[in-house]
């Protein structure tokens, strides 16, 4: 290790870069320290040099005796003393007699301690919420209603394909509502729950309005439940009133506590006598002229 | 002597110095008198013989440096006034 290269290198380079001046050599390698780690030619060469010179300061010392003499003959801890003084001035900081650290110190603080709630003032943004822990519900495996669609990981702009996923599923849940209609209807519906996704469902709502099989059906329920009576707007706003009528079917076996199968029934007087009514008759000359 | 010679002009301290050189009080003088010296060197901002005989005093030469070196400065101190015809060199 020859740490008085180093020392030579780095006083040297410091002098050259004016970062260091003379002045701040011998603020450490006093006279007194020169006096007595010096050899005496030096000294002589000293002397004649400040003899001979107009003026006598501290760079016509360190000129005339040189950093290699210096860094030969001084003791190295003030020649780092010296250096560290210099360094530390550069980098800003009060020349002290603090412990030469090794490691670097943390440069980041460390998140305070939380004050007490009445001494804590308000953050400029607001708190995430607190976790809420849900207590597991009774009828948290029983399916989701035909109304509300299963959450699919279906990616965004794909309507079409999660829309098929809701109809197959309305299919399943009427059937799977048959078998848990003995179940108490607390289910409660939250607001937070998304009816549909109707920015994809607009486009595709209406194919599951065509389905033709579940139309009349969706009609007949109509004067049985007061929130499926159909208003003038409906027709205006297809898109969305397609969702309400599917939602009108869970409102039915919801709100009915039974079967909406039940709700169907029909008194015997209603029934029409399909052979004795005349405008039902059909003749076989009809069914030619329909040939035809 | 060498307090009188001084003190009477007979030499001055460059002539002093001019004997006493560097190398010679580097060689014999303490090391708190070179301190000293430089000291008071660096203060004043410049380093003269008056200077550096302020510190390094008749006494303080005649108790550190060789005898002969200042019996040279006072017998060619003689010379230059005429008292004498050898040169001391």
């Amino acid at each position: 290790m020859n740490l008085k290269g180093f020392f030579v290198t780095t006083l040297q380079t410091a002098l050259d870069l004016q970062i260091a001046t003379p002045d701040d050599i011998l603020k450490h390698v006093t006279p007194d320290v020169l006096a007595e780690v010096l050899p005496r030619p030096l000294w002589a060469r000293l002397l004649t040099a400040c003899l001979g010179a107009p003026r006598v300061d501290a760079t016509l010392v360190i000129e005339t005796v040189g950093v290699p003499n210096l860094c030969e003959h001084v003791p190295a801890p003030l020649i780092w003393a010296c250096i560290a003084d210099i360094a530390s001035r550069s980098l800003g900081r009060e020349s002290t007699d603090e412990p030469i650290v090794l490691r670097p110190k943390a440069t980041t603080m460390p998140p305070p301690p939380p004050q007490p709630s009445s001494s804590r003032s308000t953050p400029l943004t607001a708190p995430p919420p607190d976790v809420i822990a849900r207590p597991p519900s009774p009828l948290a495996s029983v399916p989701r209603g035909p109304s509300i669609p299963t959450p699919t990981a279906t990616p965004a702009g794909t309507g079409t394909t999660s829309l098929n996923d809701i109809v197959a599923e309305l299919e399943a849940d009427a059937a799977r509502e048959e078998r848990i209609s003995s179940a108490p209807p607390s289910r409660v519906r939250t607001p937070t729950q998304s009816r549909f996704r109707q920015s994809q469902t607009a486009g595709g709502v209406g194919r599951l309005a065509q389905n033709s099989a579940r139309r009349p059906q969706a009609a007949a329920m109509t004067p049985t439940a007061p929130t499926m009576t159909p208003t003038p707007s409906r027709g205006a706003r297809r898109g969305e009133t397609e969702v309400e009528e599917a939602e009108t079917e869970t409102a039915v076996a919801k709100t009915g506590g039974e079967d909406w199968r039940s709700s169907l029934a029909v008194e015997d007087e209603q029934l029409v006598d399909w052979q004795s009514a005349e405008e039902t008759v059909t003749t076989a000359d009809d069914i030619g002229d329909r040939k035809r | 002597m060498m307090e009188s010679g001084l003190e009477n002009q007979i030499f001055q301290p460059s002539d002093v110095l001019a004997h006493a050189t560097p190398d010679v009080l580097a060689s014999h003088l303490p090391a708190e008198l070179l301190s000293k010296v430089l000291q008071a060197s660096l203060a004043a901002g410049s380093m003269t013989p008056e200077r550096v005989l302020e510190t390094v005093t008749p006494e303080v030469m005649a108790r550190h440096l060789p005898h002969e070196v200042l019996w040279a400065c006072i017998a060619a101190a003689a010379a230059r006034a005429g008292v004498t015809n050898t040169v001391v060199s």
